[in-house]
């Protein structure tokens, strides 16, 4: 069984008098510790299906399942239960915070819900969380505004594992920062997804990073999906008119001499 | 190689809760009269302060040191008529309650002292060179009704109404998708070359930086780390930060970080 199975989803909106179809009769599959990538232009739909898969919004049409469970059946505290293991990290994810509400606030919050640490134990689970995406522990106190951006992702990556989930969607998660810092964030996502087998629904506009950390490839075209498959293969030879745009408007670095680094 | 402007030894320094930024420190680089220059750098390198310097649009909170000499242009720059400036979110230069054409046709009216009729008409031409889609509505739409793409095409037609020497874009493609970024990057380029104008592309992003700029100058905590043609600076860097941001780069051809090994066929 897959960890996520996805079929037939689809979402309309109503905007203006017009219906805007943002997902079109969508079905795709995870497998436990995959990375599967959605790209394709913007409006495409890539964040709707993030919302439809984390249950923020409801589908017109389509299910779902999650852990072998019909996920859009679940309420209550079934759905609670089961959505500690299906987190996500978005592009500014602690924006939503008060700045001034320190990183052991934000990272008590899902121990506390989730029933994952009593009072006592969870300043230990805090500093062993920070520690295992590489922050200091001493970092618990300090205020998210006084952090930087880099290390603002990686409290949100704590924040996102806390739960110890199967499944994270990251939703143009690494978009925003810095180059040199990404580099960093994208090798931590990997290195929790070899130890903790985590899958990813990766989203982002950038074909490059899609082809360097996933293993499999959706493209959107208004809604639908217009090619899938191995990521490598899909992006070194696109066949869809998007899939073929994407790639031609992708900045390209033409270095001649490079290092082997 | 005429300068149209030099910039020496200019340091900026916000004050911000009673302590003091420096921003820029000791800038000294010359902008080349018909040059694209793209000055590129991670995100507080100071990038958008010089563009905002060389606009003469720093806050009253900063404090400048050093001088920019206009010598190509033998005046005082003003901005609209001699300097176009094109910012990452086209909301902030377009008014939303006045039409598409009243914001064009203001600028050539103000600089150029056109009868708003002339200046209707101008801003027409504006919206075809663009190539905005149906320029003859879309002179009486307002920004909302808009794509963000079209809306920095229209932004793009506004700074370039008068005829400016100087076209600055500060991340004018960053908040767009690949597909419009490309198109965005491609408009540019074709209007600086017909208006034979100078551009200053400022990016955080190396690679759309080398596609269209002909010299590149790296920018790191406010200071100048190297500056060179885009050839030396992407091929043979002098400065290891450069190199840092080169390899950096994820394209289309970089080696997979993902080891494969492990996962369920
Ligand atoms: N809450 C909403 N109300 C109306 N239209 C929406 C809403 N959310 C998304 N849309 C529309 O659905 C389409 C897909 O949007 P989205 O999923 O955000 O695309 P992407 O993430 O690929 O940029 C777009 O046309 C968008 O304007
Ligand atoms: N209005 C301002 N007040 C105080 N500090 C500022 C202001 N604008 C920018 N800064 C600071 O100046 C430095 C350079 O910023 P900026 O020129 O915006 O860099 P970039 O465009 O390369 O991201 C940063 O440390 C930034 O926080
Ligand atoms: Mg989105
Ligand atoms: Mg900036």
């Amino acid at each position: 069984m897959s960890l996520l199975a996805v079929s037939n989803l689809t979402k309309h909106y109503r905007r203006g008098g017009k219906t805007v179809i943002a997902v079109d009769d969508v079905s795709f599959h995870i497998e436990p510790g995959e990375t599967l990538a959605l790209a394709g232009p913007s409006g495409s739909g890539k964040s709707t299906i993030a919302r439809l898969v984390l249950r923020l919004i409801e589908p017109d049409a389509g299910a779902i399942e999650f852990e072998d469970n019909d996920f859009l059946a679940l309420g209550g505290a079934a759905l609670r239960a089961r959505r500690a293991r299906l987190q996500t990290v978005f592009q500014d994810p602690l924006a939503a915070f008060n700045p001034r509400a320190t990183v052991a606030h934000v990272l008590d919050d899902p121990l506390r819900i989730h029933g994952i640490a009593s009072r006592s134990e969870r300043p230990h689970r805090i500093a062993a969380l920070l520690e295992r995406v590489g922050l200091a522990a001493d970092l618990a106190p300090r205020a998210i505004h006084e952090i930087s951006g880099g290390q603002r992702q990686r409290v949100a990556i704590a924040r996102a594992i806390a739960t110890k989930p199967s499944l994270i969607v990251l939703d143009e998660a690494v978009s925003a920062l810095d180059v040199s810092v990404r580099g960093q964030i994208l090798d931590l996502l990997l290195d929790l997804q070899r130890q903790e087998r985590i899958a990813y629904l990766f989203i982002s506009h950038d074909l490059g990073v899609v082809r360097a950390v996933s293993h499999r490839v959706i493209l959107l075209d208004a809604g639908r999906i217009a090619e899938s498959g191995d990521a490598r293969a899909v992006i070194d030879a696109p066949q869809s008119a998007i899939g073929k745009a994407l790639v031609a408007a992708a900045p390209r670095l033409k270095r001649t001499t490079q290092d082997a680094s | 190689m005429s300068a149209l402007a030099s910039i020496r030894d200019l340091t900026v320094t916000y004050r911000r809760d009673g302590n003091a930024v420096a921003a820029l420190r000791n800038i000294s680089l010359d902008i080349v009269a018909g040059e694209r220059l793209a000055i590129i750098g991670e995100s507080g390198s100071g990038k958008s302060t010089l563009a905002l310097a060389i606009a003469g649009l720093l806050p009253a909170s900063s404090a400048v040191a050093g001088r920019i000499e206009w010598s190509g242009l033998g005046r005082t720059p003003l901005l609209g008529r001699d300097i176009g400036f094109v910012f990452q979110d086209p909301s902030a230069s377009l008014d939303p309650v006045m039409t598409i054409g009243k914001q064009i046709a203001e600028v050539a009216r103000t600089h150029l002292g056109l009868t708003w009729s002339q200046a209707y008409a101008k801003a027409k031409t504006l919206l075809e060179r663009v190539r905005l889609p149906d320029p003859d509505s879309a002179l009486h739409a307002f920004p909302h009704q808009l794509s963000g793409g079209q809306k920095q095409r229209v932004a793009i037609a506004a700074a370039i109404a008068a005829g400016p020497k100087l076209l600055i874009a500060d991340e004018a493609t960053s908040a767009l998708d690949t597909i419009v970024q490309a198109e965005i990057v491609a408009l540019i380029r074709r209007l600086v070359a017909e208006d034979g104008m100078t551009l200053l592309f400022i990016s955080h992003d190396i690679a759309l930086a080398a596609e269209l700029a002909e010299r590149i100058a790296v920018f790191r905590h406010g200071q100048l780390v190297e500056l060179g043609a885009t050839a030396q600076i992407v091929d043979a860097p002098t400065q290891a930060y450069t190199r840092t941001l080169l390899d950096a780069h994820i394209g289309l051809d970089a080696a997979p970080l993902l080891n494969r090994a492990g996962l369920p066929a």
